[in-house]
């Protein structure tokens, strides 16, 4: 399990794709050329040996060992286990919960990740325009991407409490009835994608920020002298320059929306009535709670599956874009 | 500047930059003003943050009866050793794959990089099978190892380390130096900006996961602090100052190393973020 | 990959504690084995215990630890406190598959089938436990019966917690419900109950009986079963069958149920905060729910009085649970720390009259008969309902705080609020309960 993943929601994974400059890396894209010495051949080998033990052990081993177990009854509890050809996905297909929980997760990825990526870029192109107190804006917007998801979800549950939170007290305070924020069905959701909103929009923010402050600005000097406004420099000179990062900030947002896991699981264990619950929590309430690891799995791949699907989808439509 | 021109833009967009900033600090405010009350006060209902007497009381309670400074240096000690060993061994991968010449390099490079693809989320359950297999369920190990793997940084490294010329490698060979000698002296302090944005980012991640020791660790004593707070209660039930108090101690360490590295970190992530381009 | 066993152990929260300030030298170090060495220090001396007390419950849980922690042979325990509900048994469940469980932890008897058949739970030792005090003539018959599998036995009860009637004892007294001595009348007929309630309403110019099962998981089917038990008629879920319910008892218990809470005097849309705050603001005489409500009821200052749930059909029965100790599974057992644990347990039913506090009803015989509990009252009053409990049918996937007790509930809930009718509501928990038991067995 990689370090990068382990924010759920939080931590967009990182991808191949580079749109930022930064002068923290200063790269070269060419492939290193082959040959060399060939007394270096095999010590080439023992630099890369520590990485491909764990790659192997904590990777390769436990991708592989997961297909076949979801071809097998496998339990939590100490009972052999048998082989079952494709019991578990035919299950899978015609779960229910499989359906709506994955249906909660494409509510949950579409009502955070517009926002995320909306509001990130409206952040960044409003501290771009170098108003004092450049690091009051950075951390405002940034720290709380920094948060343990913990401290996120107690925060949170606090602001949502019913009776004394500040959310209700808002509410009523402008005449309005109190709302359920985490126990109204028709509310929870919208609940989890504003908290993470809150909590994960600063990564988002710094990558678009750091985009921006890469751009020449003999462009923005340009379109000045032109005579052209604000508003249409940021249109026609600035929001076009943006096209590679916004591609790339949009798919790992969607990415890492179809992954949420920590934050619902916390507060609401995927309720009121299961509104909330996404497929990973399925996931683990089938393979641990209902001790049936192997059909966890199989629903794992079935997620994993769509999950690679989603990303050469968007690859495809992004790199048409280019 | 981006709107420099226009005097309305300017404040306009002033005014915008404030409120939000405002509306993402509101949270916090909010649970710092609770945490100095006394619990009384706060289940008071009333929307001024003032409604009581300011008081260290919820501070004192979570030092002493809280698992607090067990799971805070579980958590610190996890995320420096994930961190140590992530650096230590993608450093020497990606030094390898760029310069390495041994069969299979590409086969192993083309597999490092596809499995970037596939969601660390997803292995949770062969992952756990394997620790119950290896008899590492409630182990710090078992927290560990499997964060260790992070094929993405060894993707970025790699791509600096073919951006150093060879020249100044070659030239250190010549004078007989080893390639662990080449790769320790010449190379890695070229590279010291992109291995602590690395070694920055993957602290923070470790420091901030939940989900897999969340899954790894049923005893208290091994939890990590976002663990440990969303799992184990105390026998008083829901106390809201308590609670605000122990997330925001919770949050202060890597809030103040924010402060004291802003530039650093801020680098790190857009750097890493984006896959080092 | 070898290593040490994970430390645990009080001795060693401290030692981190005190250890803090040194961390960073610590880490300098480099060595995890550094940060597991205490473990053989605390050896056999701490014992690890798991609950899913907080609240009420969670004090007086401390009360008792504290008590049998004192004295030359006190106990050092280290208490972990687990959110209860599903999550509390997912995390029993993977600690016992990783055998580094705690030495003793709390289960609910119902969930008993769902851990022991798949070698979860280690068996008590009952010569051991003889020799600290307690044997298998110190319970009820009842609750002995589910403590075991195939023979073994796995759970030793701290208490059980039934489904009761509490009453206010102004209201119930101007609708004439009460003896000479204070104490409910039997209500022994379906129509009895319903006049009750009517009689409540009458006296508190509002509602009778109110029951919260609104959005609750459990409520609806702690009632429905408490009754339909009541009828003797069979409900059981055996393994690679279909499930064995009696429809027409049932359909008569949920048109029953449906019938008392059909508005009127004894409202059938309440949640379980609804309910609670209805009767302790005086508006009702009569609240159906657990026995562990009783600490909160109290503190309202309402005359409060407590009975088992009526029985209005054939014989006497009492929808309950129990918690009970059980040994998570350990891959390697200490000797030691095993008679520790037994002797812990053997303690704690022994002192479980602090328990009492909370409204459950122990399950140590001897504790009920010490003049002491007569005198805890409203407890003693429902205190005969602890030998005719029933609890949830045993299989794998019920039992409390699982999906089969909400499946049912959700069924029960839908037809009072008048979404459906008796049968129908009766026709979908059974097939609900054939969905549940056609997954394959996971511990069997």
């Amino acid at each position: 399990m990689s370090t990068t993943a382990s924010t759920g929601a939080a931590g967009p994974r990182p991808l191949s794709e580079g749109a930022a400059r930064d002068s923290a890396a200063r790269p070269a894209v060419t492939e290193a050329a082959p040959g060399g010495p060939g007394r270096r051949g095999r010590t080439g080998l023992l630099f890369v040996l520590p990485f491909t033990v764990a790659f192997g052990l904590f990777m390769v081993w436990p991708i592989v060992y997961g297909i076949w177990m979801s071809f097998t009854d496998e339990s939590l509890s100490l009972r052999g286990t048998s082989f079952v050809g494709f019991d578990n996905y035919a299950e899978a297909f015609g779960d229910p919960d499989v359906w709506s929980s994955l249906g909660n997760t494409v509510f949950f990825t579409l009502i955070s990740s517009v926002p995320l990526v909306v509001i990130a870029l409206a952040m960044a192109l409003l501290v771009h325009t170098g108003l004092a107190g450049q690091w009051v804006w950075r951390l405002a917007f940034f720290a709380p991407y920094l948060l343990p998801v913990t401290v996120v979800t107690l925060i949170w549950s606090w602001l949502y409490q019913p009776d004394l939170g500040l959310g209700n007290e808002l509410v009523t305070a402008i005449g309005l009835e109190p709302v359920g924020w985490l126990s109204d069905e028709s509310v929870a959701m919208w609940s989890m994608a504003v908290l993470t909103i809150w909590w994960t929009v600063g990564f988002n923010f710094l990558l678009y920020l750091a985009a921006l402050q890469s751009l020449p600005d003999s462009l923005h000097e340009a379109a000045a002298l032109d005579g052209a406004g604000a508003w249409r420099r940021l249109w026609s000179v600035v929001l076009p320059q943006l096209r590679r990062t916004t591609g790339l900030v949009v798919m790992l947002q969607i990415l890492a929306s179809l992954k949420v896991f920590d934050q619902i699981y916390i507060l609401t264990k995927g309720g009121p009535n299961e509104s909330t619950r996404p497929i990973l929590e399925y996931i683990y309430d089938v393979g641990f709670t209902g001790y049936r690891l192997g059909y966890a799995s199989s629903i794992s791949y079935l997620f994993f599956a769509i999950v690679i699907i989603v990303s050469i989808a968007q690859l495809r439509f992004f790199r048409q874009g280019d | 500047m981006l709107l420099g021109a226009g005097r309305w833009p300017r404040a306009l967009g002033g005014t915008a930059l404030i409120v939000m900033a405002a509306v993402w600090l509101l949270p916090f405010v909010w649970a710092v003003v609770t945490s100095f009350q006394s619990e009384a006060d706060v289940t008071t209902p009333g929307l001024s943050p003032f409604k009581g007497a300011f008081t260290l009381e919820s501070y004192r309670e979570v030092f002493d009866r809280g698992n607090l400074p067990v799971w805070a240096f579980n958590s610190l000690l996890i995320a420096a050793v994930v961190t140590a060993l992530t650096v230590a061994i993608s450093t020497l991968a990606a030094y390898g794959f760029s310069r390495g010449t041994f069969r299979g390099r590409r086969a192993l490079m083309a597999l490092t990089v596809a499995s970037i693809m596939v969601p660390p989320q997803l292995l949770i359950v062969p992952l756990f099978r394997q620790m119950l297999a290896f008899d590492l369920v409630d182990t710090y190990w078992a927290v560990i190892l499997p964060q260790i793997v992070a094929p993405m940084m060894v993707f970025i490294l790699k791509r600096f380390f073919d951006g150093i010329p060879r020249e100044l490698e070659e030239a250190a060979r010549i004078d007989g130096a080893s390639d662990l000698r080449v790769f320790w002296s010449i190379v890695l302090p070229l590279s010291r900006p992109i291995v602590a944005a690395v070694g920055i980012f993957v602290f923070i991640g470790a420091w901030n996961n939940f989900l897999w020791p969340f899954i790894v660790t049923n005893d208290s004593d091994l939890m990590t602090l976002p663990v440990g707070l969303a799992t184990v209660k105390d026998a008083y039930g829901t106390v809201y100052a308590q609670s605000m108090a122990s997330a925001l101690l919770a949050a202060l360490p890597l809030i103040v190393v924010f402060l004291l590295f802003q530039r650093r970190i801020v680098r790190s992530v857009a750097t890493t973020g984006l896959g080092g381009t | 990959m070898s290593l040490p066993p994970p430390a645990r152990g009080i001795s060693r929260r401290g030692l981190l504690r005190a250890g803090l300030a040194g961390t960073g030298a610590l880490l300098a170090t480099g060595s995890l084995a550094s940060c597991a060495s205490p473990a053989a220090s605390t050896g056999a001396s701490s014992l690890q215990v798991w609950d899913p007390f907080s609240g009420g419950d969670g004090m007086l849980m401390d009360e008792m630890i504290a008590a049998v922690s004192s004295g030359p042979d006190g106990f050092t325990v280290d208490r972990t406190i687990l959110e209860w509900g599903a999550s509390y048994y997912t995390k029993l469940a993977m600690s016992a598959a990783g055998g580094r469980a705690a030495d003793v932890a709390v289960l609910h008897l119902s969930r008993l089938a769902g851990y022991a058949p798949g070698g979860l739970l280690d068996p008590w030792d009952l010569d051991l436990l003889a020799e600290f005090g307690v044997t298998e003539r110190d319970f009820t018959p009842a609750i002995w019966s589910r403590v075991q599998h195939e023979g073994t036995v796995y759970g030793i009860p701290l208490d059980t917690h039934p489904f009761i009637a509490f009453f206010n004892v102004d209201l119930a007294d101007q609708a004439g419900l009460l003896d000479s001595e204070g104490q409910l009348l039997p209500l022994a007929s379906p129509e009895a109950l319903i006049a009750a309630g009517e009689a409540l309403a009458g006296a508190s110019g509002g509602q009778g009986i109110v029951f919260g099962h609104v959005n609750d998981t459990a409520q609806n089917w702690r009632q429905f079963f408490g009754l339909y038990s009541q009828t003797g008629a069979e409900f059981t879920l055996p393994d690679g069958g279909t499930p064995r319910v009696d429809r027409d008892q049932a359909v008569r218990v949920a048109s029953f149920i449906r019938e008392l809470y059909g508005g009127g005097p004894n409202p059938g849309g309440l949640d379980y905060n609804g309910a609670m705050a209805s009767f302790m603001g005086g508006r009702a005489g009569m609240l159906m729910s657990g026995e562990w409500e009783l600490p909160t009821l109290r503190d309202s200052g309402i005359a409060l009085g407590a009975a088992p749930y009526p029985q209005v059909f054939e014989q006497p029965a009492a929808y309950a649970d129990s918690h009970a100790f059980v040994l998570p599974r350990q891959e390697r057992p200490d000797a030691e720390r095993r008679r520790e644990a037994h002797r812990y347990v053997a303690s704690m039913i022994k002192d479980s009259l602090t328990w009492a506090g909370a409204g459950h009803i122990p399950a140590y015989q001897p504790v009920i008969s010490r003049p002491e509990y007569a005198e805890l009252t409203p407890q003693s009053s429902y205190v005969e309902a602890g030998e005719f409990v029933v609890l949830d049918p045993a299989n794998w996937f019920a039992g409390a705080g699982s999906n089969f007790q909400n499946a049912m509930s959700q069924q029960l809930q839908s037809m009072l609020l008048g979404n459906s009718s008796a049968e129908q509501a009766v026709d979908r928990m059974i097939s609900e309960a054939r969905t549940l038991l056609d997954q394959p067995n996971p511990v069997a």
